[in-house]
C-alpha cells in the first residue's frame, strides 16, 4: 500500500512514536521486499504462500518454546495464542505438504538466520532490529 | 321374544367389527402419514447428519483449503467417505478443486440431496476460501426410510391388535355378559309372582344396574296395572251380571229403540206389559208391534226425544194399549235419548191410576145424591158452546120453600125428596136434553128440541105441574106426604147469553123475578132484569167508592122533648151525595150495603162520626144524646159492643150519649145472638131503640123480653093519625101500654101542629119531624139547636 499523502504519513509516524516496544517483521535486505502487509505476513508465516512477491521462497522464522515475545506475535497478528497455532499446524504436518516455520533458540537466533537467508523474515521488538535486517512490517499491538 | 341371539348379531360382534374398520382405517392413514413423517425425518435426519460431519471436519477443510494443501483435503474427503450414506465429497478452494472422493459416479437429476457448506479462513471469518459439498446417497436414505417404516407399521399393527383384544374383552365381561345373563333372568322371569331382576355384580352403579331398576320399576307398575285393569274387567262382569238381572227382573218394562222405533233390546216385563211374545232374537221387533191405540203419537214422541238439541229431557206420556181381545191397558212411557241415536224407555202400568182418575173426574162432574152432573158436570157438558152450537133453552128450577122442608124435617126427609125430584125431572127430559143439580134445590136443564115459547110453555109447565104433584117420603120410618111446588126462569142460548156462566145467570135473573112474584110458576128472561142487575151492580161500584172518597155523610135530626119543646136529641141518618146522581136515598144504597158487606165498615163510620159530633156538641154545652141506625147484618159480630164502648171511651162520651136503633127484624131474626147482643150493650149503659114500631110484627111481648127502653112509632101512623081514626087509636095504645112498661116514646115523621096537638093529648113522650126541623148537617146542628131552644120552647102552649 503506497503512503499518498504526507498527512497519512505522519499519523503513521505519530502512531509508531507512540508503540513504544513496537513488533516489527525484519527481512533480509536482499530479499527485495521493502514492506509487507499483514495479510502478507500472516500468508506467510501459516503456511499459505511459500514465495515472496520478489519470488524468493519465503523463510519465516519462529521463536521456539513459549517465548513471550511470540505469544505477543501471534496475537497480534492473528488474534490466536500458542496453543491453537500449535493445533493449527498439527493439522497441516500430518499431510507432509506444508511445512511450519524455522525455529530459532531467540531473536539473536533469528536474526542471524535472517541475515544468512535471503529469503527470511523474522519477528523481533523495534530495538533488536539491527543492521542486518531491514523492518518490513511494524506491527500493532 | 326371540331366545337366542345369533353370534352376528351380537353386540360384541358388532362392536368388534366397528372397532376393527376403525383401527384398520386410522392404521392404513396413520401408517401412510407415518411413512411420510418417517420419510422427512430419516431426510431431515440426513441433512442434519451431513451438517454434523461437516461440522467435525469443517475446521481441517478450512486449513486445508488456507493452505491449498490437496493432501489434507483428500484426507479429509476419504475420511468422510467412510460414512456409507456419502456418495460424494467434493472440496474446493477458491481457485482449483482440492479434493473429489466419491462412490458410483454421480448420475445427473437423480434428485440427490446435497449440503453445500462454504469455507472461511481460519484467521479471519470474514473471507471465503472456498466450498466443501457432501452429497448424500438416496438410495441408502432410502432403504433407512423403508426400514423404519416397516417397524412402526409393525408397531401400529400390534398395537391395534392389542386395542381390539382390549376392546373386545371389556365389551364382553363389561357390557355383553351382563347384557346376556340379565336377558336369560329376563326371559325366566314371572314378574306376577312378585320375582324382580337381581342387578348384575359390580354394576349397581353402571348405566346397566340402572337399566336393571328401570325395568325392575316397569315392571312393578306393569304387574300393579294388570291387577287393576283385571279387577276392574272382574267388577265389570259382575257389574253387568247385576245390571241385567236388574234389566231381567224390573218391575217396569225397559226396551232400547231407534228413532223409528225398532227395538234393539228389552226385558221381560216389557214383553209381558205389551203382549208382545218374548223371542229369543230381539231383533226385527218393532215398538208398533204392540197393539198402541195410537202408535203414530208414541213414534212421535220418541222423535221429539231425540230432536231435542239438549239431548237430556226425558219426556213420557201415558199411551193406551188395546189387547186382542179388546182389553184396554194404560201404559206411562218415559223415554230418554241414550246419546247415540237411540232412545231408552220405561214402562209403567197406570192402568189403575188412569181408572181412578176417571172415576174421579166422574165423581167431580156427578151429584151423588141425585146421578145428574153438578155444577162443573155441566160446565163442563157445556164447556164447548159455540156459535154453531143448535139453540137451547137453560131452564133453572127452584123449589120453593125446599129450606124450610129441609130445616123442619130433616136432612134425610129433604135428600128423599130430591131424589123424587130428580126423578120426575128425569122422566120429563129428551134424550138429547141435559141436567144438572147446580145448588141445593136448584136445578138446570138444558132443553133442546123446538126453542119457541108455545112449545116451552108446554114443557116448563108440564114439568112444574109433575113436580108440584105431592111426594110420599118416610119420616123416621113413618109413611108421610109433602107438598112442594117449583119456580123455573127461562134463558136461550144464544140470546140471552154467549156462554154457560151468562145463560145462568140469565136464567137465575128469571127464576128470581118469578120467585119474587110469589112462586109456584115460571118467567122468561127479560133484558130490563139485566139492566136492573147491571145498575145495582154500578151503585154497589160507586158505593165501594163512596166510603173511600168521603161521599157519604151524616145529617142529624132533632128529637124534642114534647113535655116542654126543647132538643132532647137527635137521630143520625146517613146520606150519599153521588157525584153523578146526586142524593142516593139510604133505602137504595144500604139494602145494597148489606148484600155487598159493607155494612159493617159504614156502619162503624156512622158510629164514629156521631161520638165525634156528640162529643163537639157536649163540649159545647148541648146535653144530648143521637141514635144510630144498625142493621140486621150488623149484628151481633159487625158491631161488637165493645167496639161501641171503646168507641165512646175514645171520645170521652158518656154511655147514654149513644143510642143504637135496632128494627123488629133483628129481633125476629137471631133470637139469642140479638137478645146476648143487646144484654151486653144494656149492662154497659148503651140505650137501645126499637125503631119503626107497629110495621112489623108489632109484639109488644118483644119489648118485655128484650131490655129495650124506647120505641120509635112509625111515621105511617103518625102520618095517617087524625083526631078520629084508628091509627090514633092504636098509637094511643102503643103510648099507653109502652108507659106501663116503662118505655119510652118517640112519633116520628111529624109534619104538623095537628099531628103534635094529638100526640101532646095522648101523652107520648119524644117526637121528631119536619115540623120540628129536617135532618141538618152536623156543622149547622148548634145553630138549629139553639134556634130550637128559644124559639120553639118560647112558643110553647103549656
Amino acid at each position: 500500500m503506497a503512503l499518498r499523502s504526507p498527512l497519512l504519513f505522519l499519523s503513521l509516524l505519530l502512531m509508531a512514536s507512540l508503540a513504544a516496544a513496537e513488533l516489527v517483521v525484519v527481512a533480509n535486505p536482499r530479499s527485495g521486499i521493502e514492506r509487507l502487509t499483514q495479510e502478507d505476513v500472516t500468508n506467510i508465516y501459516l503456511g499459505r504462500y511459500r514465495h515472496l512477491a520478489s519470488g524468493l521462497t519465503a523463510e519465516p522464522v519462529d521463536l521456539a518454546g513459549d517465548a513471550a515475545l511470540k505469544v505477543r506475535f501471534y496475537r497480534a497478528l492473528v488474534g490466536k495464542n500458542l496453543a491453537e497455532i500449535n493445533a493449527y499446524w498439527a493439522r497441516l504436518v500430518f499431510s507432509g505438504r506444508t511445512r511450519p516455520p524455522h525455529v530459532a533458540e531467540n531473536v539473536e537466533a533469528a536474526l542471524h538466520y535472517v541475515a544468512a537467508h535471503p529469503g527470511a523474515l523474522a519477528y523481533v521488538d523495534r530495538a533488536q532490529a539491527d543492521k542486518r535486517v531491514r523492518i518490513v512490517f511494524e506491527l500493532g499491538e | 321374544m326371540r331366545g337366542n341371539v345369533h353370534w352376528w348379531h351380537g353386540i360384541l360382534a358388532r362392536s368388534l367389527m366397528a372397532v376393527v374398520g376403525i383401527a384398520l382405517l386410522m392404521g392404513g392413514v396413520s401408517s401412510l402419514l407415518v411413512n411420510r413423517v418417517v420419510g422427512e425425518r430419516a431426510y431431515e435426519q440426513s441433512v442434519v447428519k451431513l451438517g454434523e460431519l461437516l461440522d467435525t471436519v469443517e475446521s481441517t477443510v478450512s486449513i486445508a483449503a488456507f493452505v491449498g494443501d490437496e493432501q489434507l483435503a483428500k484426507e479429509v474427503a476419504q475420511g468422510l467417505m467412510r460414512n456409507s450414506e456419502l456418495l460424494r465429497v467434493t472440496i474446493r478452494s477458491n481457485e482449483r478443486e482440492l479434493a473429489l472422493a466419491e462412490r458410483a459416479p454421480l448420475r445427473v437429476g437423480d434428485g440427490n440431496r446435497a449440503v453445500k457448506r462454504l469455507l472461511y479462513s481460519p484467521f479471519k471469518a470474514d473471507e471465503v476460501i472456498g466450498e466443501i459439498r457432501l452429497d448424500a446417497d438416496q438410495a441408502s436414505i432410502d432403504a433407512l426410510v423403508a426400514k423404519d417404516a416397516r417397524f412402526t407399521g409393525w408397531l401400529l399393527v400390534i398395537q391395534l391388535a392389542l386395542v381390539i383384544a382390549a376392546a373386545a374383552a371389556a365389551m364382553l365381561f363389561l357390557v355383553v355378559r351382563p347384557i346376556k345373563a340379565t336377558s336369560d333372568r329376563l326371559h325366566r322371569l314371572d314378574a306376577a309372582s312378585g320375582e324382580r331382576l337381581a342387578v348384575p355384580e359390580s354394576h349397581a352403579k353402571s348405566e346397566l344396574g340402572r337399566l336393571v331398576g328401570d325395568i325392575n320399576n316397569l315392571t312393578a307398575r306393569l304387574v300393579a296395572t294388570i291387577g287393576i285393569e283385571s279387577d276392574l274387567l272382574r267388577q265389570q262382569v259382575i257389574d253387568q251380571r247385576k245390571y241385567q238381572d236388574l234389566f231381567d227382573k224390573a218391575a217396569a218394562g225397559i226396551f232400547v229403540a231407534d228413532r223409528d222405533g225398532r227395538l234393539e233390546s228389552f226385558n221381560r216385563t216389557f214383553a209381558a206389559l205389551t203382549w208382545l211374545q218374548r223371542r229369543k232374537e230381539t231383533t226385527g221387533r218393532w215398538l208398533a208391534d204392540a197393539g198402541w191405540q195410537e202408535p203414530a203419537r208414541l213414534l212421535a214422541l220418541l222423535r221429539d226425544t231425540l230432536a231435542d238439541p239438549a239431548g237430556k229431557a226425558t219426556r213420557a206420556d201415558d199411551f193406551l194399549l188395546v189387547g186382542r181381545r179388546g182389553d184396554e191397558r194404560w201404559l206411562h212411557v218415559a223415554v230418554t235419548p241414550l246419546g247415540d241415536g237411540s232412545v231408552q224407555g220405561t214402562l209403567t202400568d197406570v192402568t189403575e191410576r188412569r181408572n181412578e182418575e176417571i172415576s174421579a173426574r166422574r165423581l167431580a162432574t156427578t151429584d151423588a145424591l141425585t146421578g145428574f152432573a153438578n155444577r162443573a158436570g155441566l160446565q163442563h157438558a157445556l164447556a164447548e158452546i159455540t156459535p154453531y152450537t143448535p139453540p137451547f133453552a137453560l131452564v133453572m128450577l127452584d123449589l120453593d120453600g125446599f129450606k124450610r122442608i129441609n130445616d123442619a124435617m130433616g136432612f134425610a126427609v129433604g135428600d128423599q125428596l130430591l131424589m123424587l125430584v130428580a126423578g120426575r125431572i128425569r122422566k120429563v127430559l129428551d134424550a138429547r136434553d141435559q141436567v144438572a143439580r147446580v145448588g141445593g134445590d136448584e136445578f138446570a136443564l138444558a132443553l133442546a128440541g123446538e126453542q119457541s115459547r108455545v112449545a116451552l110453555d108446554a114443557r116448563v109447565g108440564q114439568l112444574l105441574r109433575v113436580l108440584a104433584q105431592p111426594y110420599d117420603v118416610s119420616v123416621a120410618g113413618k109413611h108421610d106426604q109433602i107438598d112442594i111446588a117449583a119456580s123455573a126462569g127461562i134463558a136461550f142460548f144464544p140470546a140471552d147469553g154467549h156462554d154457560l156462566q151468562e145463560l145462568l145467570r140469565s136464567a137465575e135473573l128469571a127464576l128470581n123475578s118469578v120467585q119474587a112474584a110469589g112462586g109456584r110458576s115460571f118467567g122468561y128472561f127479560e133484558p130490563a132484569q139485566q139492566l136492573a142487575v147491571e145498575h145495582r151492580r154500578r151503585i154497589e161500584d160507586d158505593l165501594r167508592h163512596a166510603l173511600d172518597a168521603g161521599e157519604l155523610h151524616l145529617v142529624f135530626q132533632p128529637l124534642i122533648d114534647l113535655s116542654n119543646g126543647r132538643l132532647a136529641g137527635a137521630e143520625a141518618l146517613l146520606r150519599w151525595s153521588h157525584p153523578v146522581r146526586g142524593a142516593v136515598p139510604p133505602d137504595v144504597f144500604i139494602p145494597l150495603a148489606e148484600e155487598i158487606g159493607l155494612i159493617n165498615e159504614i156502619g162503624l163510620m156512622v158510629l164514629r162520626e156521631t161520638c165525634r159530633h156528640v162529643a163537639t156538641w157536649r163540649n159545647a154545652g148541648l146535653d144530648i144524646h143521637v141514635s144510630v141506625n144498625v142493621s140486621v147484618r150488623q149484628i151481633p159480630d159487625g158491631l161488637p159492643p165493645g167496639a161501641v164502648a171503646g168507641l165512646l171511651e175514645q171520645y170521652g162520651l158518656p154511655s147514654d150519649a149513644i143510642a143504637l136503633e135496632i128494627t123488629e127484624g133483628v129481633l125476629m131474626h137471631n133470637v139469642a145472638a140479638a137478645q146476648t147482643w143487646i144484654e151486653q150493650l144494656r149492662a154497659d149503659g148503651i140505650r137501645i131503640y126499637l125503631d119503626d114500631f107497629g110495621t112489623g110484627y108489632s109484639s109488644l111481648s118483644y119489648l118485655k123480653r128484650f131490655a129495650l127502653d124506647t120505641v120509635k112509632i112509625d111515621k105511617s101512623f103518625i102520618r095517617d093519625m087524625s083526631a078520629d081514626n084508628s091509627d090514633r087509636a092504636l098509637v094511643d095504645a102503643i103510648v099507653t101500654m109502652a108507659g106501663s112498661l116503662g118505655l119510652r116514646v118517640i112519633a116520628e115523621g111529624v109534619e104538623n101542629t095537628a099531628q103534635l096537638d094529638i100526640l101532646r093529648q095522648i101523652g107520648c113522650g119524644y117526637g121528631q119531624g119536619y115540623l120540628f126541623s129536617r135532618p141538618v148537617k152536623g156543622e149547622d146542628f148548634a145553630q138549629v139547636a139553639a134556634h130550637i131552644n128559644t124559639a120553639l120552647v118560647a112558643g110553647w102552649q103549656n
